[in-house]
C-alpha cells in the first residue's frame, strides 16, 4: 500500500490503542492494559517490518555496500 | 470499496452487540437477586401464614416476579406438580439448573439456591421461615457483590466491544 495510507494506518492504531489503555487502567485492569500495548506494539512493528527491510536495502544500495 | 464498507460496518455492530450482551449480563445481575428476595418473601407469607401447599406457594411466588428470575419458582412448581422427580430437592435443583442459561446469575448464586432446596420442604413451618430467612441474607450478600462488580465492568465492557470492533476493523483494513 501506498505511503501516506500506512502513516494514517498506524495513527489509527495508535490512537485505538491509547483509549484502550485509558478505558483498561481506569477500570482496574492495568495487566490487560500494558497487554494492549504490547498488543499494539506488536501489530505496528509487523506492518513495518517489511518497510524496514526495503529502507535498510536502499540504504545498502545507496552506499553501495 | 462498497463491500469493505460494508464489512467494517458488519464487524463493529457485531463486535458492539457482543461488548453490550457482555455488558448487559452484569447489570441485570443485581434486579434479579432483589426479584428473587422479593419473591421469597412472598412464598414464606404464603407458607407462615396461608400455609398453602409448597407447588401452590411456589406458583405464587412467582407469579410476584417480573423478570427471567421467576421462571426458577414457576419451573420448580410445574416439577412439583407433575411428580416427575423423587424429591422436592431434585425438583428445585432441576428448576435451578435449567433456568440458570436464562438469568443472569453467577455459579455461587446457583450453588447457593440448590442449596436452599436441601431444606426444602423437610422441615415444619418454623424449620421452613429459617431457611428463607438464611436464604435472603445470602442473596443479600450476593446482591451487593453483583453492585460493585456491576459498577466496575457494565461501562467497561460495552467500550471494550465497540473499541475491539474499531481496533480489528482498521487492523484489517
Amino acid at each position: 500500500m501506498s505511503g501516506i495510507d500506512l502513516i494514517f494506518k498506524i495513527a489509527a492504531i495508535g490512537i485505538i490503542v491509547a483509549v484502550l489503555n485509558q478505558v483498561l487502567i481506569r477500570s482496574g485492569r492495568e495487566e490487560q492494559a500494558m497487554m494492549t500495548t504490547l498488543a499494539g506494539i506488536v501489530v505496528v512493528l509487523m506492518i513495518i517490518a517489511n518497510e524496514i527491510a526495503k529502507l535498510f536495502n536502499t540504504i545498502k544500495t545507496l552506499f553501495q555496500f | 470499496m462498497f463491500l469493505k464498507l460494508i464489512g467494517s460496518i458488519l464487524v463493529i455492530t457485531a463486535s458492539s452487540l457482543l461488548g453490550f450482551i457482555i455488558s448487559s449480563d452484569y447489570a441485570r445481575r443485581p434486579s434479579q437477586l432483589r426479584t428473587i428476595k422479593t419473591m421469597l418473601q412472598v412464598f414464606e407469607n404464603e407458607i407462615y401464614f396461608m400455609s398453602s401447599i409448597l407447588h401452590e406457594a411456589l406458583e405464587k411466588a412467582g407469579k410476584a416476579g417480573d423478570n427471567e428470575a421467576a421462571l426458577i419458582f414457576t419451573r420448580a412448581s410445574e416439577n412439583m406438580r407433575k411428580g416427575t422427580f423423587s424429591s422436592t430437592e431434585r425438583a428445585w435443583a432441576e428448576a435451578v439448573k435449567y433456568c440458570m442459561p436464562r438469568t443472569a446469575l453467577d455459579k455461587e448464586d446457583e450453588e447457593i439456591l440448590v442449596s436452599f432446596g436441601k431444606i426444602l420442604g423437610t422441615t415444619d413451618i418454623e424449620g421452613q421461615v429459617k431457611n428463607i430467612r438464611l436464604l435472603i441474607s445470602h442473596l443479600e450478600i450476593q446482591e451487593k457483590k453483583a453492585e460493585e462488580s456491576r459498577k466496575r465492568n457494565e461501562a467497561l465492557f460495552r467500550n471494550l466491544g465497540i473499541l475491539g470492533g474499531f481496533a480489528i476493523v482498521i487492523i484489517l483494513f
